[in-house]
């Protein structure tokens, strides 16, 4: 990324969090010292593989202890300069109307491209290893899909066409100001199913979360509160019935991209995480560490960053945070109000002070930006890009968006290291393959028919860490439930997955088998697919068809078939 | 129909230019079939016991082990457990010194036919109490958390001549591979829900385009060789169980638990002979920080019941010879219980070995009540002799091979060569 765009794109977050001057100073300087020495040089040289079929050189096991039990001294921690968190002025340009569904009339551009017959855009030797490759993806259609793949849930070609219209910089603003959108339908949607508003079952929360991944016009926002319910999990069998998980969901997505400082105070105080961690029950003289532990260890630091020692006195410091009435409520005589030493800080914490001091951490940057990158982009980020998102975030007073903003606008993020680097999570996968094909559906079930067999049990995580990572996501009964769920969708039963594909090519003025390949392959997979694995498809297609490759062979049935295999094959299974 | 992919690429050469350029699991295939045609040889070990099977139950969570195998003649477990401990005379009395929780009475019948090794105080040094960390040490054997295959996936990667077996690593009743069984290669099935197990709409055209997908272009992405191998899988593994399951006829009612299903899928593959090593079952919510005296014995009931019935079955199949069964805990609990009816994360705590092959006793020294490491049980056994004992005295393998140039010396607890 040149240096001034990239600086350019700090002020402009800078302005749109109202920054002090002397913020400004503290961006500028983060803005050079990441700019020299050179990046790439520095991120060319860490080529981290991720798949290493070969062992790796053993260390004796009983050479060293993982985590010193000893205290070691810490860094004071320094404030960093906060922005108050009320300071965030709405944009003030006119609110971007969402790109409505208006069909295309002409031309098509996809036609257009398959005319020169060369969709491929990555051109990866077909059999090589892969290498980290930084270099960026030019295509612009390309990058496109890939940014509202994975700042949201997919997207029909008709998004994408608008979304291509309004260019990349002003799609990324509409993403990140999605409070200026109107999300009006995807509530109606909601209130058209009649769900009990106060007790819902784990199927309707389901059904609602997927409703919203797949109708919502703030694609950013839903894929926010999914990467929250991830981190800052909860589950409902150990929650339960009530208003708790959709308050939690809610909370969510009221704080999307709010400070993280902020986040985790009211996480902290949130009934669903109280009754998930036992914090409901942590008494003065009866301290439960389970939500203390946590805190640091899976929202903010990481494991390894603190002592036993830590866990017990932040422990003290949450007594008395207790529920009544299904509403936090501090319980006065049951806080321990003594002195407490908190990694290497003393005094009469409260849980609020546990938040302030945590965030204070400089390994709490590095953490969070991590999760974050780790999420949109790739994984195993370099020192380097999560340096510079650590400042990022520590110069903003914690701000998720301005991390957000950084990751999606970065060339780390458009890199094609970072191209079909992840798997698909299930509710990626479901949410993003109805939204892509523009499928009417009430997802009646979804989540258990669907999304729940392939490993993802929203609103109920097997554990305390979330959802699953990367590989994790694999094995032979989630690939065998994918390949399942593109199979239900191949066949259109019109009750769950309503649209007409025969139409849609005839309208698209599709000619041909080939010319019918390279559409689902525009829609599914950016048309970014090697010769040969095209080949397989038009082979395939063909076969079926019987020597008759016009559009009148195009049924249905066939159309359903290539259409699981395209959905089917490994590409489609990364996002 | 189940399509075999070694055959599939002798019969096409579609996708597949050299012989270099194919992941792991072609070469291997392709390696196998030039082995039957005698024109090369390998040195891959085959196991020497092909009968055999390893069954690992997770106890997720960390298990309390203080109200597991209970030290209920030492004062100082009331001492410390207040109303969390259970009352002498409910203990189930093993050797008048420990007992088993009341609701493990099933496990106390198989203790009582000489089925059951208990091995006290297993933990490792430097104990860790976060469960992901702790757990990440128990599957993968690495202390120092640098390994990324678990232990039983570094013995799958030791271990060839499996292409005749169609499910050489089964996990039942969980979504996601198990650490232990984890290796970029590993040949290991899991299975949610045998009844979702099967392929919709499948045909032979179409999955064998699928098969040149999957054999070709993801060569080039990370997950490329994970994809590959576990779309094979899928192949293999869900005619094969689907078939075992169909002719699987048990006389033994299993408990309607969770558990108790996961079992009997893993009972139906073992039965059905298809050639089983490493099967693996999950039963978390054992992180009981409260109301740990309403939640434990659940749970314990549940493993107790489920074990007790798949022994069974196993025997009437006159399977109960080869299976060996061995359950884990990321950790014990905290000695001294919280405030909230519940114990908080801890250290030491036994395992269990069931079945025909142990010798049933009592393995281990009981960790010390009066010598606390910080309110925490100090390991007596490092687990990783329990590894050791169950690769080279039932697996048939080299333990160094798999957990590395520490020697542990097996426990004496199989009636096994």
């Amino acid at each position: 990324m040149a240096l001034d765009k990239d600086r350019r794109a700090f002020l402009r977050t800078a302005a749109k969090l109202g920054l002090s001057a002397g913020a400004l100073v503290i961006f500028e300087q983060a803005c050079s010292q990441v700019d020299s020495p050179s990046r790439s040089s520095s991120v060319l040289a860490t080529p981290q593989s991720r798949v290493n079929p070969t062992p790796q050189p053993r260390v004796t096991p009983t050479a060293q202890p993982r985590v010193t039990p000893t205290r070691q001294p810490r860094v004071t921690p320094t404030r960093q300069p906060r922005v108050t968190p009320t300071a965030q002025p709405r944009v003030t340009s006119t609110p971007v109307a969402y790109p409505t569904a208006t069909p295309r009339i002409v031309p098509d551009p996809v036609v257009e491209s398959t005319a020169t017959a060369e969709p491929t855009v990555i051109s990866t030797p077909h059999v090589t290893t892969p290498a980290p490759d930084d270099s960026s993806i030019t295509d612009q259609r390309v990058r496109m899909g890939h940014l509202l793949r994975r700042a949201g849930f997919g997207a029909s070609r008709q998004e994408i066409d608008r979304f291509l219209d309004m260019g990349e910089e002003k799609t990324v603003s509409f993403l990140l100001e999605y409070d200026q959108v109107d999300d009006s339908d995807v509530d109606m949607r909601l209130a058209a199913l009649n769900l009990d508003p106060l007790d819902h079952s784990l199927k309707d929360l389901q059904r609602m979360a997927l409703i919203r991944m797949i109708y919502t016009q703030r694609p950013l926002q839903e894929k926010m509160v999914l990467f929250w319910h991830g981190l800052l999990t909860s589950g409902y069998k150990k929650v339960g019935r009530g208003p708790y998980m959709l308050n939690q969901d809610e909370l969510f997505r009221r704080h999307a991209l709010s400070p993280y400082d902020g986040l985790l105070k009211a996480v902290a105080k949130d009934p669903a995480m109280m009754i998930w961690l036992d914090s409901r029950v942590n008494k003065k003289n009866k301290p439960n560490e389970n939500f203390a532990r946590e805190l640091m260890e899976l929202f903010s630091m990481g494991v390894g960053t603190f002592t036993e020692f830590d866990v017990k006195e932040a422990a003290r410091s949450f007594t008395g945070w207790s529920l009544r009435k299904k509403e936090f409520f501090f319980e006065e005589n049951q806080h321990d109000f003594g002195q407490k030493t908190f990694l290497g800080i003393t005094g009469n914490h409260d849980g609020t002070d546990i938040v302030d001091i945590v965030m204070g951490q400089p390994i709490t940057s590095q953490f969070i930006s991590g999760k974050l990158f780790e999420f949109f982009a790739y994984e195993n980020p370099e020192q380097e890009v999560l340096a510079e998102l650590a400042s990022t975030f520590n110069a903003t007073g914690y701000s998720i968006k301005a991390v957000v903003e950084k990751i999606l606008t970065s060339d780390e993020f458009y890199s094609k290291k970072a191209y079909r680097a992840k798997i698909k999570s299930p509710a990626e996968l479901v949410a993003g393959t109805v939204r892509t094909l523009g499928i009417e559906t009430h997802a009646n079930n979804f989540g258990s028919n669907y999304v729940t067999p392939m490993g993802q049990e929203l609103f109920n995580p097997f554990d305390v860490s979330g959802w699953p990572e990367g590989g994790e996501w694999i094995n032979s009964s989630t690939l065998l439930n994918r390949l399942n769920f593109v199979n239900a969708v191949s066949k259109g039963n019109k009750r769950a997955f309503d649209y007409d594909l025969v139409t849609s090519l005839k309208s698209n003025n599709i000619k041909s088998t080939e010319e019918a390949v390279d559409y689902l392959l525009d829609l599914c997979l950016d048309s970014v697919v090697p010769d040969q694995e095209r080949a397989v498809f038009v082979g395939y297609l063909n076969g079926l068809v019987g020597g008759d490759n016009s559009v009148n062979a195009l049924n249905k049935s066939r159309l359903g078939s290539l259409m699981y295999l395209v959905m089917s094959s490994p590409d489609y299974q990364l996002g | 129909m189940l399509i075999s992919r070694r055959n599939f690429l002798k019969s096409s050469a579609v996708l597949v230019p050299t012989f270099a350029s194919l992941p792991l699991v072609f070469r291997r295939a392709v390696a196998s079939s030039i082995v039957e045609s005698g024109t090369h040889t390998t040195a891959y070990p085959t196991s020497p016991y092909p009968d055999r099977t390893l069954v690992v139950l997770q106890m997720a969570g960390g298990n309390d082990g203080l109200n597991t195998v209970i030290p209920f003649t030492d004062s100082r477990y009331y001492d410390h457990r207040s109303y969390l401990a259970v009352p002498g005379e409910d203990v189930l009395d093993l050797d008048g010194e420990v007992g088993l929780h009341p609701v493990l009475d099933k496990m106390k019948l198989l203790w009582d036919e000489g089925l059951l090794a208990i091995v006290q105080g297993v933990g490792y040094p430097n104990q860790s109490y976060s469960h992901f960390e702790s757990m990440h040490v128990w599957q993968t054997a690495d202390n120092d958390g640098n390994l990324n295959e678990g232990w039983l996936g570094r013995y799958f990667r030791e271990l060839e001549g499996m292409e005749g077996s169609a499910l050489p690593g089964l996990a039942v009743g969980r979504r996601t591979t198990p650490y232990e069984c984890s290796a970029v290669d590993a040949p290991m099935s899991v299975v949610q829900n045998i009844n979702r197990y099967r392929l919709a709409g499948s045909n032979k055209q179409r999955s064998e385009a699928l098969m040149k997908l999957y054999g070709g272009s993801s060569l080039t992405t990370p997950y490329g060789v994970l994809l590959d191998n576990t779309l094979e899988s899928v192949y293999k593994s869900s005619e094969a169980l689907q078939n075992a399951n169909k002719n699987y006829k048990s006389q033994i009612e299993y408990p309607d638990t969770s558990l108790g299903k996961s079992l009997k899928v893993l009972s139906a593959a073992i039965i059905g002979g298809l050639g089983v090593k490493v099967g693996h079952v999950t039963i978390g919510g054992f992180d009981t920080h409260s109301d740990q005296i309403v939640e434990q014995p659940d749970l314990l009931r549940e493993v107790s019941e489920a074990l007790y019935a798949f022994y069974q079955d196993l025997k009437a199949a006159n399977k109960d010879q080869d299976v060996l069964v061995m359950t884990w805990s990321e950790f014990g609990r905290r000695v001294k219980s919280n405030g909230s009816g519940g114990t908080d994360h801890g250290a030491a705590a036994p395992m269990f070995l069931l079945g025909s092959p142990v010798v049933g006793g009592i393995y281990g020294e009981r960790p010390d009540l009066r010598n606390l490491d910080k309110d925490n049980l100090r390991f007596t056994t490092d687990f990783r002799a329990v590894y050791s004992t169950i690769l080279e005295q039932w697996l048939g393998a080299s333990s160094e091979a798999v957990l590395g140039s520490e020697r542990f010396d097996p426990i004496p607890l199989l009636a096994v060569s």
